[in-house]
């Protein structure tokens, strides 16, 4: 295994650093918590890093029409292919160092998905990634819960109930996604023990977000970030509301804030009170009823909802993790 | 006549829905008085942003011989009405797959007429659209933009009142009574349609003489060729940042030359230095890298790459340190670090007379807030 960067836990926002390797003139929309996310990813990983990205808003709305924001090194690659294009690229660096045609140092290798690329058509590719332990790379799921460069179809990550193009509300049936939102990043953590760092965040708790973003990259082998970004596009709201519906999805329970690190889980932020009974969940109908894609929702189904949530808090083997445990005998 | 094309500029996604309303009535009604007509959207727009300014287009034809000849160009290059349903685009508009910014008249024929919803006078519209050597005339309907996102439309009735200004405006499109069956047929009630007649009654047309307007350049940029492009498609990275303004202290990123983004903004952040507590979160939570670190650790919004999403506003503990105000009221994309730096008293008073003016005004609705919110914007737009 080649050798890491050091790059240092930040204490405190105001010690994130000030350079920036993902600049302006993107065309994302306004608000855009994704394209926050590619900013702070590059800040907290710094000047020597290579960035690949799937397809997706990321790389359609940052890099189509001969123009680019990124300051480092950026490859595109396709949409189920984000785990191979980093295990590919994080190999032939290493290779290249061996046969002395690079020199010998420690580089980033970050490769992003959003949840189409991520949750749906690459997983299979990021499993592949997360088992190969001889190479470090990051890959990093930004998750707005839909397919929403093209304009907003459902995917393995939108919530139960949400408008969408393939889930259009109507008179008679109104719930038209009725699968709920997969489990994505727990999933990777248990199918791959190996794997030193899963870790998910959202980019509304900058300090937290790149800390994480330093861990995964210089804990040494394959890591994995899943990340919930609110996406005014499809989601539905003004977009100046990005940064506090991104807290209100986690302190409604809805998004659950931990790390596992070497094995063992440890939440974060808002969540890590909720599990000691410090803080309250708030109620997800203050979360759904702010933004367009559930303002069709009953009472009815806004208590469904809560019902689910409450269960994987309460029910759950691990609160917010695990759904199932272990039949107790007779 | 043989064909007559209208545009809608719009802002994308909030008024996606709005824009397809106007173009999609538009060629019904051309169905009633038995000519044929087709509405499309811009291809390059798609898929749209949120904000960024799009297009779409309705043409009638005589004949489907002659629609079929102007659909055979890539989009239409010349349109009897431009309808702009944002005033702030007045300022030029620069779509996500152009390069450059337009002037909001720049497909208007000689002659043609311009439609914006606005509460601005003429004159200030006038000052912000960029100048030309051909005369057009502007119409304005007297109302505040309408913005609604993806899944909930807002019904405020700005569809009803462009259609009705429109057949006052070029008579050679459709009739009045026309658009009005063809309305009625889509099941549209008679408050509605009271809205269409009411602005046909009341729309007037100011024309506007070439010389006037603003005489700023619209900025462009060389569309590489296929020959100039590089292996691989490489495209050549930004340059790293450096020190605030080109010195040693603070900081600077270097920015996409090519899309500045800019036009996307109907709002603005304007900052209260004094107030500033250099929390950095204005910084850190901007999802479009805008703000310059000044040397005394303050930060600077830069006015061409920001794209007036609000996140600083509403992450601001300060209270008021950071107001939208409405783009309206803006003739410059000036830094206000500098111009605070300057003369801060005159700063000061610039600044307050801005936020107080946006806080009477209300606020600038920017899409769905919670449930039932359209309906009391619309309420309350009928109680002023």
């Amino acid at each position: 295994m080649t050798s890491v960067q050091d790059l240092p836990q930040v204490r405190g926002v105001k010690n994130i650093p000030v350079e920036e390797y993902f600049t302006s003139g993107h065309r994302t929309c306004q608000g855009c918590e994704s394209a926050l996310v590619m900013r702070l990813m590059v800040k907290a990983a710094g000047q020597r890093t290579i960035v690949l990205g799937s397809t997706g808003c990321m790389y359609v709305a940052n890099t189509t029409y001969y123009s680019t924001p990124w300051v480092v090194p950026w490859m595109h690659t396709q949409l189920g292919s984000s785990g191979s294009a980093a295990t590919g690229t994080a190999a032939a660096l290493a290779s290249m160092m061996r046969k002395g045609k690079m020199k010998q140092e420690p580089i980033n290798v970050i490769a992003f998905c959003g949840d189409g690329g991520g949750v749906d058509m690459g997983l299979s590719a990021i499993s592949a990634a997360l088992q190969h332990d001889e190479y470090n790379l990051l890959i990093i799921c930004y998750d707005n819960e839909s397919y929403a460069n093209t304009d907003i179809q459902v995917s393995g990550s939108s919530p139960w109930g949400a408008n969408s193009t393939f889930s259009p509300p109507g008179k008679v049936h109104r719930i038209m996604n009725k699968r709920w939102k997969k489990n994505t990043a727990p999933m990777l953590a248990a199918g791959h023990p190996d794997c030193k760092y899963v870790a998910t965040t959202c980019a509304s708790y900058g300090l937290d977000f790149t800390n994480k973003i330093r861990r995964a990259l210089t804990i040494g082998g394959p890591t994995f970030v899943h990340c919930f970004d609110p996406c005014p596009k499809g989601w539905d709201y003004d977009p100046k509301y990005s940064h506090e519906l991104g807290m209100l999805g986690i302190e409604t329970g809805l998004w659950v804030l931990y790390e596992i690190v070497n094995g063992e889980l440890v939440l974060n932020g808002p969540s890590r009170t909720i599990a000691k009974g410090i803080r309250q969940r708030k109620p997800v109908e203050e979360y759904l009823m702010r933004q367009g894609r559930f303002a069709h929702m009953t009472k009815e189904d806004i208590k469904f909802f809560q019902e689910k949530v409450d269960e994987s808090w309460e029910k759950w083997w691990i609160p917010g993790l695990i759904p199932f445990g272990e039949k107790e005998e007779a | 006549m043989a064909t007559v094309a209208v545009e809608v500029v719009y802002r994308g996604i909030y008024q996606r829905t709005l824009a397809r309303n106007i173009v999609r009535s538009i060629v019904f009604a051309a169905r009633k008085e038995g000519k044929i007509g087709t509405a499309f959207g811009r291809y390059g727009d798609s898929p749209e942003r949120n904000g960024i300014p799009a297009k779409q287009f309705a043409i009638v034809a005589d004949t489907p011989e002659e629609l079929e000849e102007n659909l055979a160009v890539y989009e239409a290059q010349e349109v009897d009405v431009t309808i702009n349903v944002d005033d702030t685009m007045c300022k030029g508009i620069e779509s996500w797959a152009w390069y450059g910014l337009e002037p909001i008249n720049k497909l208007t024929k000689p002659g043609g007429t311009l439609i914006v919803t606005s509460r601005q006078p003429a004159e200030d519209l006038i000052q912000d659209i960029h100048q030309r050597s051909e005369p057009f005339n502007l119409s304005i309907i007297p109302s505040t933009a309408s913005f609604s996102g993806l899944w909930v439309y807002k019904d405020d009735h700005t569809d009803m009142r462009i259609l009705g200004a429109l057949c006052k405006v070029c008579p050679d499109l459709v009739s009045l009574d026309s658009m009005m069956a063809a309305l009625k047929d889509q099941g549209t009630s008679d408050v509605k349609l009271s809205s269409a007649q009411k602005a046909y009654d009341r729309t007037t047309q100011r024309p506007v003489e070439p010389g006037e307007g603003s005489t700023e350049v619209p900025f462009s940029f060389d569309l590489p060729g296929w020959k100039s492009m590089e292996e691989g498609l490489v495209i050549r990275g930004i340059e790293q940042g450096g020190g605030f303004r080109g010195g040693q202290e603070g900081y600077q990123p270097a920015r996409n030359a090519v899309f500045k983004k800019w036009s996307t903004r109907s709002m603005r952040p304007v900052v209260n230095f004094e107030t500033c507590i250099k929390c950095t979160l204005c910084w850190l939570q901007c999802p479009d890298t805008c703000f310059d670190v000044t040397p005394d650790g303050l930060f600077d919004a830069n006015m061409e790459s920001c794209c007036g999403c609000g996140v600083c506003e509403s992450v601001c503990p300060v209270p008021n340190c950071i107001t939208m105000v409405n783009e309206a009221e803006f003739n410059d994309n000036n830094s206000e670090w500098e111009a605070w730096q300057k003369d801060a008293n005159s700063y000061k008073q610039w600044m307050t007379a801005l936020v107080e003016k946006q806080q009477a005004a209300g606020e600038r609705s920017h899409g769905f807030h919670h449930v039932g919110g359209y309906a009391e914007e619309i309420a309350n737009s009928r109680d002023s």
